[in-house]
């Protein structure tokens, strides 16, 4: 079930019934959560749905028995086999037949025979969501950031609750439990949700959509039939596309979530505006970003260790953050490249300076920091290792053809699309405070006939978003 | 040895673990009740059913077969006829129109 459909729209009718009828009756609304939560994940293969639950009952039980035991070493071992689960659970679903490729392979170069068989078990959809969402819990509590969740309610909504279920943002323990703990009794930011829906869907419905199936899909499908030129506007075109995608599928998440009374972090701020590498991950996937930094760089050491250490740190995870992508070689690039250029930044840094930048060096900033990102995307986005070596092999080639595939339109979108990276910060703020004055129903009517039209701008059918499939 | 149940009486500010709310206090310092919620589902809801008519029949097709499925898809079919003969479903039209002429734009020709 996608959020811009009309099968969602009448789910969540139901789920806003529910609590509108439950009133002050927190644990009832939890437990309704709780089961719209499963029902909208079961509409992907109900089977999964025990593994989700199973994931919930391991992060439960060991809560618990960290909670309950004394011993710091005690505490250790729970810890690790815990996580240790959590891994396992993922690395069978997302990462056995990756390995039985690489074995094969390797062997294959070695000249032995024999070839292990492929299990081909179907990813589950939102596992690599959940399983950060245990891990965290178990983690916090280890630590004492977090209190032990004595609610198994609370953590089955926590592990589950669907705005968030399928594709993040990666809530922590310490910023959603505490608020299981008792119902909100701040009133529902009804306005700024309604303009992150209708924002969301216009990104993905409209500009990532037809970017995807009008420039990007049949150029890195086939990057040899064309030239450089639309090579180069493909890989804006990804840039852009994935950033609407991603954000827009954030951007409903935390304004359902609101709708229902819940607040979640922000996970976007306009990443291509970065003038840093450093600062573009601090903008870009920002729930993910700071797991990795709390629950793997620093744990690593950090800074802490020395500047080779430091590298070794930097690249270490976001190696790791690349293979969270997905089971393959170019996410392992794509990780690699970002991991380089952190610690490569982190080298030049004191030839760089820590002035502030004039305005012409602040553009520059910005357009190397966007040009690196655009091309570690090439990796990202093409079917394997060997198609983005032919793509960026492409990019030199047939300049005196011009543009073959990509119309004004589409050039049109990514500018549009590049447009909303620099809008002043305090325009949402404005908007949501100047429809706030709009009583609810007038909201609804207007947010009912904007995705409406939205819904006329887009293409037939809406193709699923690009995080699902992590 | 007996185990020691750690309580924690309230949850300690975790150390830079979270980040910013995604809608800013500001704003959520003025809004609205779960009834509200519903209630601007509902309008939305009819407004989308009167506005974009068109796709319901494509929406209903994909419900299967079986007679329940045989009635709301005849009855999204109807829908749809009532909302063009109000002409409700020409905005979606021309939006549908504009857009099939700024994909078939080339740099060669105008839209």
């Amino acid at each position: 079930m996608l959020f811009p459909t009309l099968g969602f729209l009448l789910f969540f009718l139901v789920v806003a019934a529910a609590m509108a009828l439950l009133g002050t009756r927190f644990a009832a609304k939890k437990a309704v959560l709780v089961v719209a939560s499963y029902y909208f994940y079961a509409q992907w293969d109900w089977r999964f749905c025990f593994l989700l639950a199973g994931s919930s009952i391991v992060s439960y039980l060991a809560g618990r028995l960290i909670g309950a035991t004394a011993e710091r070493r005690h505490q250790r071992i729970i810890l690790g086999s815990a996580v240790t689960l959590h891994l396992g659970l993922l690395g069978v679903f997302k990462y056995l037949d990756f390995f039985v490729l690489s074995a094969n392979n390797l062997a294959r170069l070695l000249g032995l025979e024999h070839e292990l068989p492929f299990i081909e078990i179907l990813l589950p959809v939102g596992i690599s969501f959940f399983t950060f969402h245990g891990i965290s819990y178990i983690t916090d509590v280890y630590r004492g950031d977090v209190s032990v969740c004595r609610d198994p309610l609370d953590m089955l909504l926590y592990m589950s609750f669907f705005p968030q279920l399928v594709a993040g943002p990666i809530v922590r323990a310490a910023y959603f439990l505490p608020q299981l703990a008792r119902p909100s009794t701040e009133p529902i930011p009804i306005a700024a949700a309604l303009l992150l829906i209708t924002g969301g869907l216009f990104k993905k419905v409209v500009i990532a959509n037809y970017l995807a199936t009008g420039l990007v899909d049949p150029v890195f499908a086939a990057p040899t039939s064309y030239g450089g030129p639309d090579l180069l506007l493909a890989t804006y075109g990804y840039a852009v596309q994935i950033y609407c995608d991603f954000s827009a599928y954030s951007d409903m998440a935390i304004a359902l979530a609101a709708l229902l009374g819940f607040r979640f972090p922000a996970n976007f701020d306009q990443p291509y505006r970065a003038q840093r590498l450093r600062e573009f991950w601090r903008r870009w996937h920002i729930s993910l970003s700071t797991w990795l930094r709390d629950y793997l760089y620093k744990p690593l050491g950090g800074n802490r260790h020395g500047r080779l250490k430091t590298y070794r740190n930097l690249l270490l995870t976001m190696l790791l953050g690349g293979i969270w992508h997905g089971a393959g070689w170019k996410f392992v690039m794509w990780g690699a490249l970002h991991g380089g250029g952190l610690a490569a930044e982190r080298l030049i840094e004191p030839w760089l300076g820590r002035r502030s930048l004039t305005p012409a060096g602040k553009f520059v900033a910005t357009l190397v920091v966007f040009h690196f990102v655009c091309f570690a995307w090439i990796f990202f986005r093409a079917e394997d290792f060997a198609m983005a070596r032919l793509y960026i092999a492409g990019l030199g080639a047939g300049w005196g053809d011009g543009l073959q595939l990509a119309g004004p339109f589409m050039v049109a979108l990514i500018a549009i699309g590049m447009a909303g990276q620099f809008t002043p910060d305090a325009l949402f703020e404005r908007l949501a405070a100047g429809f706030a004055r709009v009583p609810s129903w007038g909201l609804g009517a207007m947010a009912g006939i904007a995705v409406a039209l939205i819904n006329a701008l887009g293409p037939e059918g809406v193709a699923p978003f690009i995080y699902f499939r992590f | 040895m007996v185990a020691v149940e750690r309580e924690l009486s309230e949850t300690p500010a975790p150390a830079a673990a979270t980040t910013a709310d995604a809608i800013p206090l500001k704003l959520r310092r003025r809004g609205g009740s779960p009834r509200q919620v519903l209630a601007l589902t509902v309008v939305g809801t009819l407004a989308l059913g009167l506005f974009a008519s068109r796709d319901l029949p494509s929406w209903t097709d994909r419900l299967g077969d079986g007679p329940v499925a045989e009635r709301v898809q005849a009855l999204a079919a109807e829908w749809d006829r009532a909302m063009a003969a109000l002409g409700l479903v020409e905005p979606h039209e021309a939006l549908r129109s504009a857009i099939r002429h700024l994909l078939d734009w080339r740099w060669d020709s105008p839209p």
